[in-house]
């Protein structure tokens, strides 16, 4: 029963990716400023969305993990292996938005990358995260995980600031479509295929955080029995 | 056609191109990972 349940998220995440394409490319205008390459929005803000999610997750697996470590570790373990995924997951996605950004800034403001406060708060926040996974992956011994989410923990004050930045500052980035000042907004024609791709996008990132999640665990589980092994070796 | 709207589109298909490499890549390194641990899960103490 799980396991058709996973089969058809799966399918259903793939069915939206596509229909999400079609409503792109197909269905959506051409912006009369920006012509073609404004569609590139239909990946950037989706990837930025999720990643936020993502990192959101991680937040809270840090904080459960020391909530949890001294009362009940396998709570903890779980906690941490939320933590671990969604950093990583996270760190996918803003490297997507990092890649797709410099992308359409080449072609709408004739440049790749400039240090304004959107921009650089995102590289920054993306440093963070690419910090945290290099302490799991090399540093060693008990307190690995306690300094992990600590990182964490401070890393995440960066995330508010990286969605804050075009409101609070005047930036080469533009302010927000969504939520921005009066006048802001997209036209409706184009409002339907953007919110298909954020769904899609967000299915994506579930299921891909769903498997990175599987997968620390299998790792935890096989990193405990050794640990026993070695024990009563 | 107008050079700079075959720019756009060349952009814009780099940036979509750009987006399905990685995060094919990710699934697919996570699932290389998976099988590897699946194995080492197997094996006897």
């Amino acid at each position: 029963m799980k396991k058709l349940a996973i089969g058809i998220y799966v399918l259903f995440t793939i069915a939206l990716m596509v229909w999400g394409y079609y409503q792109a490319i197909y269905v959506a205008p051409n912006d009369a400023m920006q012509g073609e390459i404004f569609r590139i929005i239909y990946y950037h803000v989706p990837s930025w969305a999720t990643a936020f999610v993502a990192l959101s997750v991680s937040l809270v697996g840090s904080i459960g993990y020391l909530a949890f470590r001294q009362n009940r570790p396998v709570r903890a373990q779980m906690a941490d292996a939320w933590a671990v995924a969604g950093a990583e997951v996270g760190v996918v996605f803003l490297t997507v938005g990092l890649t797709t950004g410099p992308l359409w800034g080449r072609r709408a403001w004739g440049i790749w990358w400039t240090w304004d406060a959107r921009l650089t708060t995102s590289l920054v926040l993306w440093l963070i995260y690419v910090s945290y996974l290099l302490l799991r992956r090399f540093a060693a011994g008990s307190q690995m995980q306690t300094l992990a989410a600590v990182l964490n923990i401070f890393g995440a004050l960066d995330t508010p600031i990286v969605y804050m930045s075009n409101r609070w500052w005047r930036t080469q980035h533009p302010a927000p479509v969504f939520g921005g000042a009066p006048g802001s907004g997209m036209d409706p024609s184009m409002v339907r295929p953007f919110l298909w791709n954020m769904l899609a996008w967000f299915c994506w990132g579930v299921m891909i955080l769903a498997i990175r999640y599987h997968v620390e665990r299998q790792h935890q589980k096989i990193a405990e029995r050794e640990a026993e092994a070695a024990l009563t070796a | 056609m107008d050079p700079a709207a075959i720019l756009d589109h060349q952009f814009r298909v780099a940036a979509y191109a750009v987006t399905w490499v990685i995060q094919l890549g990710y699934l697919g390194w996570l699932g290389l990972k998976w099988r590897a641990q699946k194995r080492a899960e197997k094996q006897p103490r």
